[in-house]
């Protein structure tokens, strides 16, 4: 073995050992008397033949197996090289199809199938509650009431179970510890939730049953990176008190580094569930673990025994409910599982297609090689060899594709994160981990052996004599046995069709969505949001110092122009309330629903929304001045159909109001109450000046909304945020502001899944034109260089250029023609599925469909052209004597 | 194709391997060059086993490959420069066996000769 890689040098060293032994022999001969010449010949003639005896040698230190793969390889590499246009479309096709795969693979990987941190994540389960009657049917994941729980964990014996009581919108609550302030996210939790999912706390415990209930101690677990980032890893935390919330709790555990509970939680306070208040709907979510020996059958049959008839109470009488459990990944997962499996899907066809494709280019270019490989069949080759060079050529493609697709998908990858960063979390960073390289490789080696195997079958059944004799597929139009490769290239083009038709309506609907006028002028403005949820914060007066004392230093900031507090950002979702009409009031009219925000004078200048009729609120409405309240144009159209409402009054929020102006329409989020522009809404509000906002009211909307600090500055200000932390410090050092955007980020934020879904079909959209594009081009191409000796003959006949071209980029007009057809018709019929995700834009947009129709005829013109200009430099005598 | 059987075709027919054995031998005293060894084995035998001189080298090359010689460069009594053989302790071991192995053959071989003169 050690020879076979030093043959060269060996060889070379035997040859010189071969001519010293000539030359011995001669001297010898020269002595015993012979003429030099006849020594010469006389000693050739006793050696033998040196050049055989060299090859014997050659061949003796070879390896059986490896000498031809790498004679192949080396031939395979060279025939790649003498075809750069044939290797660079399989290459980008092979490398667009496995990198977009190992790209969306690598997602469903790390949100579907990547296996639960935890110990044995087998076990972990969670509810599934499904109801079946004459008005209520549905599926219900997780949720739980707060006595099918404290139930559960009283009686249940196959499982052991904790519960996550649900989570804020957002904003996290406000700890001070050690004279810091800071604002984590909290999740509650039951005593026995660390046990459940099988990870023991880094130090100190877990909570015990005791303080996991109404009334219980008030104690904390941190994370371990809050832990090290706010208490530097010192461990006499645990024991030691902090505020939360302004209420004192004690730090009794930390968990270790990398725990996260799936979300992104700063630390854990008992749950304290309980069968009334916020236990009395299906609040909690169930965490569930099967003890060892249990079998899901019988952990199901004690759950639904135990849950069924407790949980049938949140159901009208006739539903039948049933309960069982699922795995708590596929719980956690169910709301994206399917939109990122048919996504997968989707992409899983693009790279079949990717690889028919290259099959389609491998079997054109082993038609044109027939006459190659029946030349080598005549000389000796096996058929075995043939059919391994073939696949060796084929495996080196595949190989230097899924390289190429490794760093496509690293791309992808990039985008495919950067984009869904406020589409999908999975709580922990997506790499690229081995189990996705894994498969990335196997689909390469899987396609190679696909496509490489199917020229190599065709081609070793080559008719040795046809091919030689009579060069028969050069001379006729081949259109046999290449049906379904034109059937193929139309259903490409069909394909490129109906996801670029999809593509152009999400842009569409995405350029409409952003181009939606907002109602005020989002430059300049920068918000800082707070959690008032505090009980140093539960009388109307501190919380309205707070907002003076703030103001009072912002406003002097150099390039402030303006400054205002607001429960409700503009583009988020809003506080809901009923108000009733005091003039014009009917039995069956009293007034509706409506989105309330408080604001401090200050805040409509700052989004120079426009005033309409009357006047904004100024310093003078205090608490024991005349009630007011100002609504927007929308609220006018809506409940009073356009009227003048100046002077008059409505109910709400604590009492009569009189209406004192009216300010134009500022967008907000879907889920509030508004005229639907689908993400984004035109909602109709109702402001009441801060100062004039009871203490009940702040606290009731402080538990689920945190108001925003809004500053409008002259030009951009990079300080800006500085000096709104600056001066909410000034006003209460132990305030901590949990965020702070500019006003186009939360534009931006809330379109942002509509752009993710946008960027993803473009860019499938994309790849599918393209592969389209090669589809059609692999295919005129092909029938280019088998039909040489026909437009030979016709261009010789006097036939010209332009006539021959004509006849050879017809067919793969038809072709488009015919894909355009048929994927229009799908596109027309599919676009109607996209209706829920389209705003601003009909399903069958003329617009849309008249310009990926010209594109594509576009592009398969071009596809079709480029291979066909080898015509004009056809020469018809030399293509007629190339047989 | 067809000239690659260089293989030995001495006068009488060399049984197969023994040309290895025979190269051992050559160098059991001293190391050699390759045309010293076709020398030997022409004058030994008497000319009776007319090897092509060059078919000692693909058994050179086996024999090297088994680690039964070892070969060095240096220069030969015309001073010229030549690849010089020597045997190896396993090479002597080989030779030893093949050698016992040779006699045990041809005494058999003249046991089943010799009766007929009896």
């Amino acid at each position: 073995m050690r020879r076979f890689f030093r043959r060269g040098r060996l060889d070379a060293e035997r040859a010189s050992e071969m001519q010293a032994h000539l030359d011995h022999c001669v001297d010898d001969l020269i002595a015993a008397g012979y003429p030099p010449d006849r020594a010469v010949q006389e000693a050739r003639g006793r050696f033998g033949h040196p050049g055989a005896i060299r090859e014997e040698i050659y061949d003796m230190n070879s390896v059986p197996v490896l000498e031809p793969l790498l004679r192949d390889l080396r031939y395979a590499v060279r025939m790649l090289r003498k075809a750069p246009g044939f290797t660079l479309m399989a290459v980008v096709t092979l490398a667009v199809g496995i990198g977009v795969n190992t790209a969306v693979f690598t997602v469903v990987n790390a949100l579907l199938l990547r296996p639960l941190p935890y110990p044995q994540p087998e076990q972990l389960a969670t509810l599934r509650t499904v109801a079946a009657g004459p008005t209520e049917t549905g599926e219900d994941l997780s949720t739980l009431d707060g006595q099918t729980f404290l139930a559960l964990r009283a009686d249940a014996r196959t499982i052991d179970v904790a519960a996550q009581g649900s989570s804020g919108w957002g904003v996290g609550v406000n700890m001070v510890a050690q004279g810091r302030a800071a604002n984590v996210r909290q999740t509650r939790v039951s005593a026995g939730y660390f046990r459940v999912l099988g990870i023991a706390p880094f130090a100190g415990r877990e909570f015990s049953a005791d303080e996991d209930r109404p009334n219980g101690p008030a104690v904390a677990v941190l994370s371990h990176g809050l832990w090290t980032r706010a208490f530097r890893g010192d461990r006499a935390i645990v024991g030691a008190p902090i505020m939360l919330r302004g209420e004192p709790y004690t730090v009794v555990g930390v968990m270790p580094a990398g725990f996260t509970g799936g979300g992104d939680t700063d630390l854990w306070t008992p749950l304290r569930p309980s069968p009334t208040g916020e236990g009395g709907g299906t609040n909690y979510a169930l965490v569930a673990r099967r003890r060892p020996g249990v079998s899901r059958e019988q952990a199901d049959a004690e759950v639904d025994h135990i849950a069924a008839p407790i949980l049938a109470r949140q159901y009208t009488k006739d539903t039948r409910v049933s309960c069982s459990l699922i795995p708590l990944q596929a719980g956690q997962t169910a709301d994206i599982r399917r939109p990122l499996l048919m996504l997968w899907g989707a992409v899983g066809l693009v790279l079949l297609i990717a690889c028919v494709n290259v099959a389609g280019l491998l079997i054109a270019r082993s038609g044109l090689r027939t006459h190659e490989i029946a030349t080598r069949m005549a000389l000796g080759s096996g058929r075995g060899a043939v059919m391994r060079q073939l696949l060796v050529e084929s495996a080196v493609l595949a190989l230097v594709g899924g390289v190429a697709g490794l760093a496509v998908g690293w791309a992808v990858l990039d985008i495919l994160t950067r984009l869904s960063a406020h589409v999908l979390d999975p709580g922990y960073p997506i790499t690229l981990d081995a189990r996705v390289l894994a498969v990335s490789l196997a689909v390469a080696l899987t396609t190679s052996v696909f496509f490489g195997l199917l020229p190599a079958l065709q081609a070793s059944r080559v008719d040795v004599t046809g091919a030689l004799v009579e060069s028969g597929t050069r001379s006729i139009a081949g259109s046999r046995g290449h049906w379904w490769r034109r059937g193929l290239v139309a259903a490409e083009v069909a394909l490129g069709v109906v996801l670029l038709v999809g593509a152009g309506l999400l842009v569409r609907t995405f350029v409409h969505l952003r181009g939606l006028d907002p109602g005020f002028d989002p430059s300049n403005v920068t918000t800082a949001t707070i959690s008032l949820q505090d009980r140093r914060y539960e009388d109307a007066q501190t919380v309205n110092r707070l907002f003076a004392a703030s103001f009072e230093r912002l406003r002097r900031t150099p390039g402030v122009e303006a400054a205002g507090v607001t429960l409700g950002l503009p583009y988020s979702r809003l506080l809901n309330m009923r108000f009733q009409r005091v003039e014009g009031r009917t039995a069956d009219s009293p007034g509706g629903m409506t989105n309330l925000s408080y604001v401090t004078p200050g805040y409509v200048e700052a989004l120079h929304l426009p005033l309409r009729k009357g006047r904004l609120f100024s310093d003078a409405d205090r608490a024991e001045s005349v009630p007011v309240a100002i609504v927007n144009d929308e609220f006018v159209r809506r409940h009073y159909r356009g009227r003048d409402v100046l002077g008059l009054h409505i109910q709400v929020a604590g009492g009569e109001r009189e209406i004192v102006g009216v300010v134009g329409d500022a967008r907000a989020s879907s889920s509030g109450l508004g005229g639907a522009d689908g993400p984004v809404i035109t909602p109709f509000v109702v402001y009441v000046p801060a100062a004039q906002t009871g203490a009940s009211l702040f606290r009731l909307v402080h538990t689920w909304f945190a108001p925003s600090w809004v500053v409008r500055t002259a030009g951009p200000m990079p300080g800006v945020a500085d000096a709104i932390r600056a001066s909410v410090a000034a006003a209460d050092p132990l305030l901590p502001i949990a965020r702070v955007d500019s006003m186009a980020d939360v534009q931006a934020v809330s379109i942002a899944p509509q752009r993710f879904m946008m960027a993803l079909v473009v860019g499938l959209g994309g790849v599918a034109l393209l592969l389209a594009a090669i589809g059609i081009h692999g295919l005129i191409a092909s029938s280019v260089s088998e039909r040489t000796r026909e437009l030979g003959i016709r261009l010789a006949l006097g036939a010209t250029a332009g006539q021959v071209m004509r006849g050879v980029v017809g067919p793969g007009l038809a072709l488009a023609g015919i894909g355009v057809l048929a994927g229009g018709a799908a596109a027309l019929a599919g676009a109607r599925l996209l209706r829920a995700f389209l705003w601003g834009v009909q399903p069958a947009d003329p617009l849309t469909f008249g310009a990926v129709v010209v594109t594509l005829l576009a592009v398969a013109l071009a596809a079709s052209v480029i291979p066909a200009l080898r015509v004009l430099r056809l020469d018809p005598v030399r293509s007629l004597r190339a047989e | 194709m067809t000239l690659r059987k260089t293989a030995a075709k001495p006068g009488g027919d060399l049984l197969q391997g023994t040309l290895d054995m025979l190269v051992l031998q050559a160098l059991r005293i001293a190391p050699a060059h390759g045309y010293t060894i076709a020398r030997v084995l022409e004058q030994r035998s008497d000319a009776f086993l007319k090897v092509e001189q060059g078919s000692i080298y693909p058994a050179l090359n086996r024999l090297e490959d088994r680690g039964w010689v070892e070969s060095y460069w240096a220069t030969s009594e015309n001073n010229r420069r030549a690849r010089f053989y020597r045997l190896t302790s396993k090479g002597r071991r080989q030779l030893r066996q093949e050698s016992e192995q040779w006699d045990r053959l041809v005494k058999a071989i003249g046991l089943v000769m010799r009766p007929v003169e009896e």
